[in-house]
């Protein structure tokens, strides 16, 4: 299992990581990244069996990282989930339409969190 | 400013400190905030573009911000570092997107947050439209929402 966090702020990473380390996941599983560009570097040359996407990050945001990924056949049904402050309705549309699976607003409790990811482990 | 844009930047803070961080948290009256100096020595500053154009300012005092972020990250930071720079920055995101959602007038992008620092730094604001400051007292410190946000007609 290889899931990969990508978000642009350190501790928004380490408050996620710390959500996973706690329902028993192991560490060596997480990995991170801090912008769309450098996880989809990641994303090719790794096997990633979760994605948990920031929306607002510099370089490649994760809109656009989501619609890159998608192209690529190995990744084109890999759950993936956005986890962001863009509360608005035209925002989940937007996103669900470049092929999240699952659609989480900042700021969430860790248990609620969790909820959501195991479904996908 | 129409007094209605204010709300949502006012449920989206308390639901942020109140609701998610457990947080005692008392917002005093708003004001117009004349003085762009008027700030915190920590102000975390997200830019609105799209159907409106505006600024949102979260400012905190030095204790307050390094108490609220230790809050945030659930780790005890002793002074402002890297990461309660990052903190603040997060914390005024989240608070600018989910405004977003009960503003229903306006289809609203908004920027990356910038943090800045110190005693003596002034904002500039979007000329002609009112910054609304919505102070708070919380258990970890003082801070203020500063909106300023040009309405749609």
């Amino acid at each position: 299992m290889r899931i990969l966090i990508v978000d642009d702020s350190a501790v928004m990473r380490r408050i996620h990581k710390n959500t996973l380390l706690e329902n028993g996941i192991d560490e060596s599983s997480l990995i991170e990244a801090k912008d769309g560009e450098e996880a989809l570097k990641i994303a090719i040359e790794e096997d990633i069996t979760l994605f948990l996407v920031d929306w607002n990050m510099p370089r490649l945001n994760g809109l656009n990282f989501v619609k890159e990924i998608r192209g690529y056949s190995k990744y084109s049904s890999t759950p993936m989930i956005m986890i962001t402050s863009e509360a608005a309705k035209y925002n989940v549309i937007e996103a669900i339409q470049a092929g999240v699976t699952n659609y989480v607003v900042k700021p969430i409790q860790g248990n609620i969190l969790w909820e959501k990811i195991k479904k996908y482990l | 400013m129409k007094v209605q844009y204010i709300n949502p930047f006012l449920q989206a803070t308390t639901g942020l400190f109140k609701d998610y961080l457990g947080m005692d948290l008392v917002p005093e009256k708003p004001y117009i905030n004349t003085d762009p100096t008027r700030l915190g020595d920590v102000s975390a500053i997200i830019g609105l573009a799209g159907e409106t154009t505006g600024a949102v300012v979260l400012s905190f005092t030095r204790d307050s911000a390094i108490a609220i972020v230790s809050k945030f990250a659930q780790r005890k930071y002793a002074a402002l570092g890297n990461e309660v720079i990052d903190g603040v920055g997060e914390l005024v995101n989240i608070i600018a997107g989910n405004a977003k959602k009960d503003l229903h007038d306006f289809k609203i992008m908004i920027s990356l947050p910038g943090v800045v620092t110190g005693s003596d730094y002034r904002i500039h604001w979007p000329e002609g439209i009112p910054v609304v400051c919505i102070p708070f007292k919380s258990n970890f410190g003082d801070f203020s929402v500063n909106v300023s946000m040009r309405d749609i007609i």
